[in-house]
């Protein structure tokens, strides 16, 4: 990839996923134009930039080019100086721009983002005759029913919200277009996504840290309510500071069934894209996943010594008739309802491709030392506020 | 109790700053009021005329006179004024108090007023007495000034309190005979300019009494009742009235805008509260609306009126209370839905007032300083997305309806709490966690069991937590009244209105008032108009509120502008844009046939509210 005439169009560079990428990119030479779009008045250049060096990654002279695009637009909102520019210079593809909200309030948006802004994006490979489009798509494209996940076309599934349910709907849109219009492409599904295992760095802060932020949240409400007021409704809730000052905070979690959570660091995720970018296989879906998802169990502890609390209680089942949550176990589950579905996951994915083109590139485990890395890091960075 | 120290310079400026409200005219925080003031009823002896009288005298715009250091040493530094008026503005009238003692002082007075001399005051003060009439500009001019944009300064050659209906004929009669124009004024806050006059100014200040006749659920009040006072003493016999802004006079209030309130809901507007009421016409002749032979006051007409008749007494409905009212505040991010939802409640009759709030409005009133309401408005609509709160008022069996239409609300309790609790609010990470996640149903987080508990722990809510930023020599005071219920009772509040206010505390604010349909469309295309108009004129400008009239059929919209009345080049602009406001209400008005202004209510608020919004 690092041949001097090639060039990746990428779009989502100023999300989680693609920043990361996008600084693996710069610093490993390779020339990119990113398509995306300004944040209100702080113009794309301004966030390319600033997201290039909060990474760490220095561009040379013209290795980023930046168009500020509109998807929805048959020529991406680009002007016909810049459309023949881009064409002229494009040789492969790299789509991870996506609407990643999971509200079906968002419904509309979320169709025009992650399915029919496709076709002006793929419409812009063919005509710059690209070699490859690359889509980032997400591994819960199948069902939360479905244990047996191959890296094969989801025939059929039921999905847990629109996010879900658009992502599989676009694999099927870019297998079928690409294929009638003669674009070789990859379909690239990662799970659960969470910082730099090595360092803890991540740009956003959403999944995993959400509930950690969550529970972090409600830590402080009490202790704060402790410290300065006596904690006397803390201890109408049952939650109290242990001698060694740990907070005691009954947190009753139920869940419906046993399962795990599929979670790779996104150093893990560049790595495997990388891979694959460099030698893809034509028409195929690749599997960045885990091969050892981390139980809800060992999640509780992982949280419970970082936020230095005790009481997280995972219950498989439904909730005892009569079950009333305390105030901080209702407030929890209020936080965590958008994510039930990930909680109790059985989602196998198989990982035969991906194997096979990122060889030696194995998904590291999710040991309490890279957890508490990466939630210090984000704690750190006020989790993105 | 303390006072500030300023400079002459400063004390100007909060001098000049003064909003006029008149709030240092009714008791409404328990400290008693001015005593100068109850004593000599001119405005000049009350907090607010004595504000106006050391701006005037500091600019040289009139002369020392006795009268003037009369006023002057009549206040005694009780620092009563201190605590009225920084709860509504912020300011310390008192260091104004300091300044205006310390100017008449250092300026040599005149021995005798030269206003004695004037044969014509002589024949008003003998029909009222020579206490209550007066020419002496340290008098008039704290007649002169409005802090309307609109409003240009006019002294008035009299100032004259009657006693009677009787003495408002004579006054009436002699005004005609020397052809001296008269302008009635109960306490000058229609804020519009509307009780500035060159001639007489007709202050009905004395005229206070109050009759209740419970057998027939009345009260016969004099045109210087208070809405506070009226409702204060209503409450106390177990009843409520439907009357507007506390400081406002019931009987000017229902003469200028039939009274805007957020009770018109179920109680209606205009002659719909006034079951009978006394005039005076300009030749001086009594009558009452319901004699056969009177003129017809019912009628409504979209042209501007002025005035023919003085209100001398009304006879106001009583309305019942139960012992289970109180208030829910029920959020949303839209106006339509806003609209749509207390449509729904006017037209089932839900509760017996209701109210779309914006965030500005609510902000304003529950922070008890301008830089916690900044917070608060910033806390609410961009962090929480709250941009609209309806309020209902109502009975156990209507706020149980209001729950069963499903939406999440914030009930009584939890209200207090997030008041007591505001300064906590724009650091409570867990709100803003729990607006990420309830995208699905806005503020279904509301709906959390334990949510009210849950907040009483995060916030800590305490009067002490509410007011750390307030002046610590007030906060102990301030406490005490936010340790009872009332401050923070929705109900209370909207009866009384002694917060309502705050809304001009920033600085003064210019209602636009207009009926209309209550359509989410049209309010929405009015909204945008007004809002375009205020942005290209740099002015603040914020929704007011909304209040369904006649089972939802009807609303009073007043959508607000925010301007410095002390400010030249603020005026000037506001000055063109209201130009271009009223271009846009007669706009809408002929396409629509069914938008009335208030400017055309002004001198017709005894109609009958169906003539006002239908015919
Ligand atoms: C902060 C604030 C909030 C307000 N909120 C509301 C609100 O919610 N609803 C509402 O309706 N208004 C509201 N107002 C407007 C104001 O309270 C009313 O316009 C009311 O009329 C003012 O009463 P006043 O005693 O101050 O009257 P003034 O300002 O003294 O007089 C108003 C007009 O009535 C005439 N008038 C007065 N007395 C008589 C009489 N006896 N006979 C004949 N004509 C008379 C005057 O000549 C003048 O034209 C608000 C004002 C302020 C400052
Ligand atoms: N994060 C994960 O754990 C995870 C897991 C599985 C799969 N994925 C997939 O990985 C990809 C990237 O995810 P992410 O976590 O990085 O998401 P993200 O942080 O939400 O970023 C989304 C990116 O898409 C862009 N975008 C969204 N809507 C757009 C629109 N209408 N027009 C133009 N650009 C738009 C965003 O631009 P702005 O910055 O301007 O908003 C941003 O660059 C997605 O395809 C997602 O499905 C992510
Ligand atoms: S300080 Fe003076 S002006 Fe203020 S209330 Fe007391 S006596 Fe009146």
């Amino acid at each position: 990839m690092t041949d001097s005439n090639e060039t990746i169009v990428m779009t989502g560079a100023t999300g989680f996923l693609g920043s990361h990428l996008m600084a693996a990119l710069v610093q490993r030479g390779d020339r990119l134009i990113i398509l995306g779009r300004p944040q209100g008045t702080r113009p794309l250049r301004e966030r390319v930039d600033a997201l290039l060096a909060s990474l760490g990654a220095t561009p040379k002279k013209h290795q980023v080019d930046v168009l500020e695009a509109d998807f929805s637009d048959p020529s991406c909102g680009l002007n016909w100086h810049q459309y023949a520019g881009v064409c002229l210079k494009a040789t492969h593809f790299l789509h991870c721009a996506s609407d990643t909200r999971f509200s079906e309030t968002n419904r509309l948006a979320s169709i025009q983002t992650n399915v029919r802004s496709l076709a002006s994006i793929i419409e812009l490979a063919r005509r710059s005759r690209a070699a490859y489009f690359h889509y980032v798509s997400t591994a819960y494209v199948f069902g939360a029913e479905t244990s047996s996940c191959p890296e094969a076309p989801v025939i059929a599934a039921r999905h847990a919200n629109v996010y879900e349910e658009t992502k599989a709907w676009a694999e099927r849109d870019v297998a079928e277009e690409c294929s009638r219009l003669g674009i070789p492409y990859t379909i690239l599904r990662p799970s659960i996504v969470y910082g730099d295992s090595r360092t803890g760095q991540a740009t956003r802060f959403t999944a995993l840290y959400h509930h950690v932020r969550s529970l972090s949240a409600i830590r402080d409400i009490y202790l704060k309510e402790i410290r300065e007021l006596g904690g006397e409704k803390a201890r109408r809730h049952g939650i109290y500071l242990d001698a060694d000052g740990t907070l005691h905070l009954p947190l009753r979690i139920h869940l419906p069934r046993r399962g795990s959570v599929n979670l790779i660091p996104i150093d893990y995720f560049v790595a495997a894209v990388l891979a694959v970018l460099d030698r893809p296989d034509s028409d195929t879906i690749y599997h960045l996943t885990s091969n050892r998802p981390v139980s809800m169990e060992e999640l509780a502890c992982y949280c419970e010594r970082f936020l230095n609390i005790r009481g997280i209680k995972v219950h498989y089942g439904p909730a005892p008739e009569g079950f009333a949550p305390n105030p901080a176990e209702a407030l929890f589950d209020k936080f965590v309802e958008p994510y039930r579905p990930y909680l109790s996951d059985i989602r196998n994915f198989e990982r035969r491709h991906t194997d096979v083109a990122t060889e030696g590139i194995d998904p590291p485990e999710l040991t309490y030392d890279v957890f508490e890395r990466c939630m210090a890091f984000a704690a750190g960075a006020n989790w993105g506020r | 109790m303390d006072c500030l120290e300023v400079s002459a310079e400063q004390a100007l400026q909060m001098a000049k700053g003064c909003r006029q409200y008149a709030m240092c005219k009714i008791d409404f925080l328990g400290t008693g009021i001015c005593e100068s003031g109850a004593d000599r009823r001119f405005v000049a002896y009350y907090p607010q005329g004595r504000m106006l009288l050391y701006a005037a005298l500091a600019e040289g715009k009139i002369p020392v006179t006795a009268r003037a250091k009369e006023i002057a040493d009549g206040c005694t530094l009780c620092g009563k004024c201190d605590y009225q008026c920084y709860f509504v503005t912020g300011m310390r009238p008192t260091a104004v108090m300091r300044a205006l003692k310390r100017f008449v002082v250092g300026h040599p007075q005149p021995d005798r007023a030269a206003s004695d001399a004037d044969p014509l005051l002589a024949e008003i003060r003998a029909i009222v007495g020579s206490r209550w009439a007066d020419s002496d500009p340290a008098v008039t001019v704290t007649y002169s000034t409005d802090p309307c944009p609109l409003a240009d300064q006019r002294i008035p050659r009299y100032v004259v309190l009657p006693e009677s209906a009787e003495q408002v004929a004579a006054l009436l009669a002699l005004f005609r005979e020397h052809g001296i124009a008269w302008t009635v004024r109960g306490n000058g806050t229609n804020i519009l300019g509307f009780a500035l006059g060159d001639g007489a100014i007709i202050d009905m200040n004395r005229m206070k009494r109050i009759e209740f006749d419970e057998k027939n659920w009345t009260a016969r009040i004099g045109p210087g009742v208070t809405a506070f006072e009226l409702q204060s003493e209503a409450v106390r016999r177990g009843y409520r009235v439907c009357v507007a802004e506390g400081a406002a006079s019931v009987i000017s209030s229902i003469m200028t805008s039939g009274i805007l309130s957020l009770l018109s809901t179920a109680y209606g507007t205009c002659a719909s509260n006034v079951v009978d009421a006394e005039f005076v016409s300009r030749e001086g002749r009594r009558f009452s609306l319901n004699d056969k032979e009177a003129p017809n006051l019912f009628a409504f007409q979209m042209t501007d009126q002025e005035s023919r008749f003085v209100c001398t007494s009304a006879t106001i409905k009583l309305h019942p209370r139960s012992d289970d009212e109180a208030g829910v505040l029920v959020p949303f991010q839209g106006l339509d839905d806003a609209v749509a939802f207390a449509r729904d409640c006017a037209v089932r009759r839900i509760g017996f007032g209701i109210g779309i709030l914006g965030a500005e409005y609510v902000s304003s009133f529950i922070s008890p300083t301008q830089a916690q309401a900044v917070t608060v408005k910033e806390t609410l609509s961009t962090k929480l997305g709250m941009e609209y709160l309806v309020v209902v008022l109502g009975d156990r069996h209507a706020l149980r309806s209001v729950a069963d239409m499903g939406r999440p609300l914030i009930d009584q309790k939890l209200f207090r709490t997030l008041n007591l609790g505001l300064n906590a609010l724009g650091a409570a990470e867990w709100l803003e966690l729990l607006t990420e996640v309830s995208q699905e149903e806005p503020f279904s987080y509301l709906k959390i069991q334990g949510f009210s508990e849950l907040a009483e722990t995060a916030l800590g809510p305490s009067p002490e937590a509410l007011l750390k930023e307030v002046d610590p020599d007030l906060r102990s005071f301030y406490a005490e009244l936010y340790a009872g219920s009332e401050m923070t009772d929705l109900v209370w509040l909207n009866m009384f209105r002694v917060t309502s206010s705050r809304i001009g505390r920033e600085k003064h604010f210019f209602p636009i008032l207009v009926y209309l349909p209550l359509e989410a469309e049209l309010l929405g295309v009015l909204v945008r108009e007004f809002a375009a108009i205020a942005a290209k004129h740099g002015i603040k400008h914020d929704l007011g509120f909304i209040t369904p009239v006649d089972d939802g059929k009807r609303c009073m919209f007043e959508y607000d502008y925010f301007v410095d009345h002390t400010d030249p080049a603020q005026i000037a602009d506001f000055r063109v844009a209201a130009g271009e406001v009223g271009a846009v209400i007669e706009k809408y008005a002929a396409k629509t046939g069914t938008i009335r202004w208030l400017r055309y209510l002004l001198h017709q608020g005894v109609c009958r509210m169906e003539n006002l919004l239908y015919c």
